[in-house]
């Protein structure tokens, strides 16, 4: 567990391509209006009768990159990445710092395994065709490599793959780099695209719905699987001068292992637990102080049940709190930068995100939990996510004073 | 802090072809003679317990039981340590079964093989089997996961001044990607490292100091030639650069490694 210290973290830009939007500004509209991004499954060659969070442009879009690193979590990458909000810190920042003193960071669980499917599909005597033949694609680094080298950064680059929590885990680690101060600012992110892996995969656990998702109803059954990619620039806020920034900070982050089950959670949440009261101590914050706290609520009944009956403890009904895998989907490896992006714009919009699809909300919990979208001043938020292999990170972002 | 983080060896395991133990590996670093044998033998790591060891692929076997050997090595409960886990490859054979049984039209997938598929199934199992609630991070660096691992166990180590466990796995790739990845043999290896301030570093010892350099490297050559192939073509037997410079009795006290395009780790033996 992380102990307290005195980091001042700014988030300079981000930004975030998913189901509920391409960018920021689709996003907002998605969310201000209770669009969700979800759709009947049509992932070429999955017949399953589910739904999923698919990005608009994923589908369609034409790779102009280098044909080696072509896959579609990259093509995901590069939408996100054109972004002119985050094209406009990464020149600034490769201005004031050199290429090399930035570092990558990157949350994966599914890396370039889309491509890997598509290539068994075209195999010729059981061997790779030559166009298939892609090791910067076919490896768990695909993420971070492709990165790397679109926004042309030559600081260390790394993926971190702890399902669905490594995008949160992003911002623990790069905050300790940029504490030991051997980059002078990270690009962090996730990005996961669907394919028949994890639609497939989750559905031989028994835990995809062949409905919209209803996190935290009574009449759940299931996730929906999302795809997204995620990106923000952190760095120190003795480092950044007259740069321009969010307006928010990384107050907090806290990290841990529940030691229980590769795939089922712990069931009284106590790795939950410890992340959480971790985040909170490495923010010195109080769970009083918490004004929004978006919940990892995937939909499934052991995360739900779980996941609420401990933030239910913890936070009583004083901190606003939601799913909001009804826009977007479970878009696993890239949930952590995914749902730290909308907690960030929930605070600086000061509108907390209503749980899409709620209608009757589990009889065994007893949280503030509402469909309806509602306004309210936010200084503190909060964004859980928990993983396969029992591996939780939790994060608080706070509103800088006085701008 | 400072862009000068010291760590303290407390143990280390190793598993490889024609060697189970550290001991022995370290003896032919040292004298860089052949081994007996370059059979791979399948670790059978007794802290996972049976039934969940039956379902544990490869490379969770290789990462555990090394885990579990740098632990008993330095005398200290497993449950203490954070951990990274780290490799270059991950699970090919899950991959490759994963990927065939998708292109049937049935799409069947076994759920124990699915949950097996995620890159942090090794922490899963070892956090699982040891009780650990720390943090555990899973990360790959393709031809650079060791620097990548070393930095990321020591900034976490010196960061929160808490012990740390690096485990660097990867098991020999799938048939079908040999055309790709030159990665024939299987090799493990961890260490159990603790930062300055800690109360473990007044244990005994090798300590190191690892710095990140602004510059380009090349990968450093291994006394051992025997073991040249195994360093050259296992993304995360690359560690033997880093046991062999600690082994060295000579005047080197430098070890550089390529971190990234522009970036070197280099490592201060004191």
């Amino acid at each position: 567990m992380a102990t307290e210290h005195s980091d001042d973290v700014r988030i300079l830009a981000y930004d975030l391509v998913c189901a509920a939007g391409t960018g920021i500004a689709e996003l907002d509209v998605s969310i201000r209006s209770q669009t969700s991004g979800l759709t009947v499954n049509d992932f070429p060659n999955s017949h399953l009768e589910t739904w999923i969070g698919k990005s608009s442009g994923a589908d369609g879009f034409v790779w102009t990159d280098e044909p080696a690193l072509q896959c579609r979590n990259n093509a995901l990458a590069s939408i996100c990445l054109q972004q002119e909000s985050l094209q406009s810190a990464l020149r600034q920042l490769i201005e004031r710092f050199g290429s090399a003193r930035i570092g990558v960071i990157i949350g994966s669980s599914t890396a370039g395994i889309d491509r890997t499917e598509v290539a068994y599909q075209h195999l010729q005597d059981g061997k790779l065709t030559p166009e298939f033949r892609q090791p910067k694609v076919h490896n768990p680094h695909s993420p971070a490599i492709f990165v790397a080298h679109h926004c042309k950064l030559k600081g260390p680059a790394v993926t971190i793959n702890t399902a669905c929590s490594s995008s949160a885990k992003v911002f623990a680690s790069a905050a300790r780099w940029l504490r030991c101060g051997f980059v002078d600012a990270v690009l962090v992110g996730g990005m996961d695209s669907l394919c028949l892996s994890v639609i497939h995969g989750f559905h031989s656990l028994q835990l995809v719905s062949t409905k919209p998702c209803k996190p935290f109803d009574n009449a759940r059954d299931g996730i929906n699987l999302g795809e997204a990619a995620g990106f923000a620039f952190l760095c120190r806020a003795e480092k950044l001068d007259d740069m321009p920034h969010s307006g928010m900070r990384l107050a907090g982050y806290g990290e841990s292992s529940d030691a229980h089950h590769m795939s089922h959670p712990h069931p009284e949440g106590e790795g939950a637990r410890q992340a959480i009261e971790s985040a909170l101590k490495t923010a010195g914050l109080a769970s009083k102080d918490i004004d929004y706290i978006n919940l990892h609520g995937t939909a499934s009944q052991a995360n739900d049940l779980i996941e609420g009956k401990l933030v239910g403890q913890l936070f009583g009904s004083h901190s606003a709190m939601s799913s909001t895998k009804g826009w977007t989907g479970h878009t696993l490896g890239a949930a952590g930068i995914t749902e730290a992006i909308i907690s960030m714009e929930a605070a600086r919009n000061n509108l907390v995100p209503g749980t899409l699809n709620l209608e009757s909300p589990d009889a065994a919990l007893d949280l503030p939990l509402s469909p309806e979208n509602q306004t309210k001043e936010l200084h503190h938020v909060m964004s859980n996510s928990f993983g396969f292999g029992g591996n939780n990170c939790c994060l608080i972002f706070s509103k800088v004073e006085g701008i | 802090m400072s862009n000068n983080l010291r760590i303290k060896i407390l143990g280390t395991g190793a598993w490889g072809p024609g060697f189970c133990d550290w001991q022995t590996l370290e003896q032919h670093l040292e004298t860089h003679t052949a081994f007996d044998t370059d059979e791979f033998v399948s670790p059978k790591p007794t802290v996972i317990p049976a039934n969940e060891r039956r379902r544990a692929p490869l490379p969770v076997k290789l990462a555990v039981e090394t885990s579990w050997q740098a632990c008993q090595q330095a005398e200290l409960d497993p449950a203490d340590f954070a951990c990274v886990f780290a490799s270059g490859l991950g699970d090919t054979e899950t991959t490759d079964y994963m990927c065939k049984a998708l292109t049937t039209e049935e799409k069947l997938l076994s759920p124990t093989r699915f949950h097996n598929s995620v890159h942090n199934a090794a922490a899963g199992y070892w956090t699982i089997s040891t009780g650990c609630m720390h943090a555990a991070n899973s990360i790959a660096g393709f031809e650079e996961t060791v620097p990548l691992g070393l930095l990321e166990t020591a900034v976490q180590a010196c960061g929160d001044n808490t012990p740390m466990l690096l485990t660097l796995f990867d098991a020999k790739t799938a048939d079908i990607y040999k055309e790709m990845f030159s990665t024939t043999q299987s090799f493990g290896a961890s260490l159990a490292v603790a930062p300055e301030g800690h109360a473990f570093f007044n244990r005994a010892g090798p300590i190191i100091s690892l710095t990140v350099d602004p510059r380009p490297g090349a990968w450093p050559a291994i006394g051992n030639e025997h073991l040249r192939y195994l360093y050259e073509a296992n993304p995360s037997a690359r560690i033997l650069a880093v046991l062999d410079f600690l082994l060295n009795k000579n005047t080197q006290q430098e070890l550089n490694l390529p971190l990234s395009q522009h970036s070197t780790l280099r490592i201060i033996k004191q």
